[in-house]
């Protein structure tokens, strides 16, 4: 590590306005799991390390009047797995307890994933398929922004180095009726080769109204397949074959092609079967309902 | 320098640090508590793994400073005499300090359930990893008093053993299990 100087705000606005007097050599510390590597090998040498782990206001889940939940950033992996949600919004729990390992998650945030946006973690993919909106502030003014947005296709986010995560939404159980996240790994410990969510709603009809198919881990941000999702709507879940919508996501975000590294046909191979089954599990879901 | 506190197995412990002390640092070096093992400084073999405010976690992945005014409870404070520091280990002080361990039972004033079953069931051979899986382990044993097999396997999938093939770990921990919250009659 290079040396830094440690600032312990009492609130939100101290945090901001320290940001704001140095965005450029200035890093937030929620939980420290994925900063603390980074430092300890040097590939980021802030001067200066704010600790926003304890402010209030930034911890904790809340459930609003409009039914959307509000995590806030620096909600742990493991206070998320505890939370009892309703309806789809359990698999955010889920995913949370099924991350990294126990120790890792008893520190680890959602905000600090979020904001530190590695392809391969989860929750970018999961809250990109929710249609989860990200709140920012800075000492101009607050701001959010769609998941979609939030992400940069470059890698990182497109946050300026001035905000804050203050809380992630994720729209009311209403809006959708199932949520699915598969992934695969060598160890259970592991991030993501190959990450999938798929988001569907149905119709008073029967019929897929609204489908959502992210793919994370492929690229610098996580991947919606749009056409793939687009093909669903008007469909009854019942109609359609999994395998088929696998290999149709695969063919849109990651075409097998023999000119590609053995890592990418092996991710492309690892998309047919995870969107299989993502689709799978969240139209079973769905019929089940 | 800032200057933290740090309740450690109960007993406060301040002293002025480099921003940069890892939490491992001062369990080591400042609380001179070398049960806790330092493996691989990059929060993946769980050597290092104590409890802070009741979760378990990596204290080579944490500051110090995350942990100032916070209890930490490390492999020390499971088996109730070894939690005064020895400065200068001798034949002399190691005879006044430890009991021979045939002589503990796995009651909790000589060795907690877990060690017991670690030292009954052969859960460590060179015992690097034992500081962090005792740790892990009484964690995740307090929250879910009657896991699986599988479960306990998942919980300890962060801590690393190059010796044991996990088998008898696991097998210590479910009988530890059965120890510390028996079956109703």
């Amino acid at each position: 590590m290079t040396p830094f100087i440690y600032y312990r705000p009492t609130d939100l606005h101290e945090a901001a306005g320290l940001l704001a007097d140095a965005a450029a050599t200035t890093k937030l510390l929620a939980g420290g799991q994925s900063l603390l590597l980074a430092l300890k090998d040097r590939t980021l040498r802030p001067a200066r390390v704010v600790s926003v782990a304890s402010l209030t206001g930034l911890g904790g889940v809340r459930e609003q009047r409009d039914g959307r939940l509000d995590i806030g950033a620096t909600t742990t992996y493991a206070k998320l797995a505890r939370a009892t949600f309703a309806g789809w919004h359990a698999e955010i729990a889920a995913v949370a307890g099924n991350l990294a390992d126990r120790s890792v998650r008893s520190l680890g945030t959602i905000g600090g994933a979020v904001c530190h946006a590695a392809p391969r973690f989860d929750m970018p993919t999961l809250l990109t398929a929710a249609g989860a909106q990200m709140h920012l502030l800075s000492v101009a003014g607050e701001r959010s922004l769609n998941a979609n947005d939030f992400f940069n296709p470059q890698g990182g986010t497109h946050m300026t180095g001035a905000e804050i995560l203050t809380r992630i939404s994720v729209p009311g159980v209403d809006s959708l009726d199932a949520l699915a996240f598969e992934k695969f790994r060598f160890r259970i410990f592991d991030a993501a080769i190959v990450s999938v969510a798929c988001a569907l709603k149905v119709g008073s009809d029967g019929k897929i109204s609204k489908a959502n198919i992210v793919v994370g881990a492929l690229a610098n941000a996580p991947l919606t397949a749009v056409a793939t999702a687009a093909q669903l709507i008007g469909r009854k879940p019942r109609e359609l074959r999994a395998e088929a919508i696998g290999a149709e996501a695969a063919g849109e975000v990651a075409p097998f092609i023999t000119t590609q590294t053995l890592r990418q046909r092996y991710q492309s191979e690892l998309v047919i079967s995870l969107t299989a089954k993502a689709f799978a599990r969240a139209s079973a879901s769905v019929m089940g309902a | 320098m800032p200057r933290i506190t740090i309740n450690v197995n109960g007993r406060a412990v301040s002293s002025d640090i480099d921003e940069r002390m890892l939490l491992i640092e001062f369990i080591r070096d400042v609380a001179c508590l070398t049960g806790t093992h330092a493996g691989c400084y990059e929060a993946r073999c769980g050597c290092c793994a104590v409890e802070l405010d009741g979760s378990s976690v990596k204290s080579c992945n944490v500051l110090a400073l995350q942990a100032d005014g916070k209890s930490l409870f490390t492999v020390e404070s499971l088996s109730q005499q070894r939690l005064a520091p020895v400065e200068h280990i001798t034949t002399q002080s190691l005879a006044g300090v430890y009991v021979p361990l045939e002589a503990m039972s796995s009651n909790m004033q000589d060795l907690h359930p877990l060690q017991a079953a670690f030292h009954r069931c052969h859960a460590l051979q060179c015992g690097f990893c034992t500081p962090g899986m005792l740790m892990v382990l009484k964690n995740f044993l307090e929250e879910h008093p009657r896991p699986s097999r599988d479960e306990v396997r998942v919980a300890i999938s962060g801590n690393l053993c190059r010796c044991t093939g996990y088998q008898h770990i696991v097998d210590a921990a479910m009988e530890a299990a059965a120890i510390m919250h028996p079956e109703p009659a």
